[in-house]
């Protein structure tokens, strides 16, 4: 069926559980019916599938960008790890010629 | 086979269905009470993957969740190219690992994209079990194809073309020879063990690791291997097969086995 929009805008007063902690998985692609507008993920890539290994085409990977925004329970804080975002306008003072580790 | 009467009965939900509650069953009488649980379903992934970082700001720590943890030092550790492996892998951070196309949005929906790391910064996906490394069982014996563009001219493309390459890599679709159904061997392994982007002072470079090398009288492996690096300049780079692409900064798309590498002489690469 289509999209609930009433669904997704109603309780917002308390937090859901977290939904991907619950999740299952996905067995067989042929029992799954997207809404209207969802693509399904393209069948020539999954003819063989089998144990519940999927291939995904980019095109229906792309239409859960803008639904899947739930931050990884598991994602340690990014400072620590060292990924932090640059200032993209000072790149141009930080031109060096060394080209760092590489394999 | 095991039949999922609850989902036969509910339907099967999935994100799709209801983005920010979709756990909850909610009966169209909107009356709390009368909630039932409906279980949620996510798009496991053909295999688990694992992000790993580094940069010359994780040099030296020590974190929990570093690779010494995740790495079997004992074993490997008796031989000379594990210690190399393990000096190497020092300073890379495991970041987090996922195997549903769920949890690898919600990851990136939360992490910096290439085109704000700071410079000599890197992002390894592998999948789960291999580390980012040469002397891996897994990557021991085969090579990287890669591309190198200058910084200016590609700091508004680069966090696409890293997207586009970790979504073929996640959804399994990097190795033609197997997603065009004219594999003679339905079940083959795929020939792709992860993917690197890599922040310089000038420029990005986006790698391809490979299970195999072709050496010179392998022609079908060789193909195969083409077919991969044909794929990743035209489909996800977004490339016209013909196109040359090598100039100040920048090279072709080229792969080069990881011994041929290691020598860092002069060593035939093949180019698309």
């Amino acid at each position: 069926g289509p999209l609930d929009i009433n669904a997704a805008k109603r309780d917002m007063s308390t937090p859901p559980l977290s939904a991907l902690a619950t999740a299952r998985n996905i067995e067989r692609l042929q029992d799954i019916e997207y809404p209207e507008g969802v693509r399904s993920p393209r069948e020539d890539l999954n003819k063989d599938a089998k144990d519940g290994k999927f291939r995904y085409d980019r095109d229906f990977l792309m239409q859960f960008m803008q639904i899947c925004k739930e931050k990884p329970p598991h994602l340690p804080p990014l400072d620590i790890l060292g990924i932090e975002p640059v200032d993209q306008s000072t790149f141009s003072s930080m031109t060096r010629t060394s080209s760092g580790r590489h394999r | 086979q095991e039949v999922d009467m609850n989902a036969q009965a509910e339907g099967i939900r999935t994100v799709f269905s209801d983005p920010t509650n979709f756990n909850v069953k909610v009966p169209l009488s909107l009356d709390a009470t009368h909630r039932t649980h409906a279980p949620q379903y996510q798009h496991p992934l053909y295999s688990a993957w694992t992000l790993w970082f580094d940069s010359p700001a994780t040099k030296g720590r020590n974190l929990p969740q570093t690779p010494v943890s995740s790495f079997p030092q004992t074993p490997m550790l008796q031989t000379p190219s594990a210690a190399a492996a393990q000096g190497w892998m020092e300073d890379i951070k495991r970041v987090i690992s996922f195997n549903s196309v769920e949890e690898f949005w919600g990851l990136y929906n939360h992490i910096v994209p290439p085109s704000q790391l700071p410079q000599k910064a890197n992002y390894y996906l592998f999948k789960e079990g291999i580390i980012p490394a040469w002397e891996d069982d897994a990557n021991k014996n085969g090579g990287k194809w890669s591309i190198q563009l200058p910084k200016e001219k590609n700091r508004s493309n680069v966090d696409k073309m890293w997207l586009y390459t970790m979504l073929a890599a996640i959804g399994e679709t990097f190795d033609p020879y197997l997603t065009s159904g004219e594999s003679p061997e339905p079940n083959l392994q795929s020939l792709i063990t992860g993917v690197i982007v890599s922040t310089r002072p000038q420029f990005y470079r986006l790698s391809i690791w490979t299970r195999l090398a072709p050496a010179g009288d392998e022609d079908k492996l060789r193909e195969r291997i083409e077919t991969v690096g044909r794929h990743f300049k035209a489909n996800v780079l977004g490339y016209a097969e013909s196109q040359k692409l090598a100039g100040p900064l920048a090279t072709e798309v080229e792969f080069l086995s990881h011994k041929d590498s290691e020598k860092k002489g002069k060593a035939k690469k093949i180019i698309v």
